[in-house]
């Protein structure tokens, strides 16, 4: 059995094997099924609590992968935003000394969450600029009712 | 409503999302879909190669008890009762139901049909270029309840 924490080097391997098999089309496809078949229960939770369905999803996620974060849920001003001081996925991959992590692992955060919020009618937008740094930031908003 | 805020440290939490399991499951069964059933074992295959190259390193200088402290550690931390027989030239672990399994039938998440492969081929990798050989005895696909044996070898083993 691979552990649930040997999972994101398997996700890490798991991108470069499709990159092998058909290019970064191949990657990106899988990152937009893994969104579909995977993320119903963040659609759920925002379809029926808003912006705090936001809050409600990555209270769980965010906390059993034991992250260093910041975030903020402001209802009236129509914004959620995770400030992520140190991604336990990427910090995680990085401290491997005899694996190199996919060289755009941190993407597949702005597919997944993308795919299932704007259809929704939320803007989403995530700062991947010290992505390898495990650091990043996402900003999820909507003008208030 | 006020703004609510949450900060959190690493050290607040222990790693243990088991949710993993399930993205890992889509992802096989993906790979199975789109590239067959051979690209699930060479995916497999290459990733624990790689990722676990440590342990095969431990496995050709320390022998089998090192395999059975991963498992064991494996086992613990995922709540899978587990029960390790162990010599110098065997190392048996039956497990009652595997927690990875076990985890994703409870919160409806499909289990890969290929997802035995997560023990079946990667045992078999993690043992390649050693002197020692992995075969999954007993699987039940419905839990995950099942033997792996681990062994002395008498030939060398190769991918597929």
């Amino acid at each position: 059995m691979i552990s649930c924490t040997e999972f994101i080097p398997a996700y890490s391997e798991l991108f470069k094997f499709l990159e092998a098999q058909g290019g970064r089309e191949a990657v990106e496809a899988f990152w937009e099924h893994l969104s579909d078949r995977f993320l119903g229960n963040l659609r759920s939770a925002v379809e029926q609590n808003g912006l705090r369905g936001c809050w409600m999803y990555w209270s769980h996620t965010l906390n059993e992968e034991a992250a260093d974060f910041t975030m903020e849920l402001d209802e009236e001003a129509g914004q959620f935003r995770i400030v992520m001081h140190r991604c336990p996925s990427m910090a995680r991959l990085l401290q491997f000394t005899h694996i190199e992590p996919y060289y755009d692992y941190c993407r597949h955060c702005d597919v997944l969450y993308r795919r299932v919020l704007e259809p929704l009618g939320y803007q989403y937008t995530i700062d991947l600029s010290e992505c390898r740094q495990a650091r990043c930031a996402l900003t999820i908003s909507h003008s208030p009712r | 409503m006020p703004r609510e805020t949450m900060r959190r440290q690493a050290s607040d939490n222990e790693y243990l999302h088991p949710d993993f399991h399930g993205a890992l499951s889509v992802g096989i069964e993906y790979l199975h879909e789109k590239y067959g059933e051979q690209a699930v074992r060479q995916y497999l295959w290459q990733f624990a190669r790689t990722f676990y190259a440590p342990l095969t390193e431990a496995l050709n200088t320390r022998g089998l008890a090192a395999l059975a402290e991963h498992f064991r550690t494996v086992y613990a931390l995922e709540g899978g009762a587990a029960r390790f027989s162990l010599s110098e030239d065997e190392l048996r672990i039956e497990v009652d139901a595997c927690p990875a399994v076990k985890h994703m039938r409870q919160q409806g998440y499909p289990v890969a049909r290929l997802y035995r492969a997560t023990t079946e081929t990667v045992n078999r990798a993690i043992c390649h270029e050693t002197p020692f050989a992995a075969e999954l005895v007993e699987y039940d696909e419905l839990t995950g309840r099942g033997i792996q044996r681990f062994f002395r070898r008498t030939t060398e083993g190769e991918f597929p």
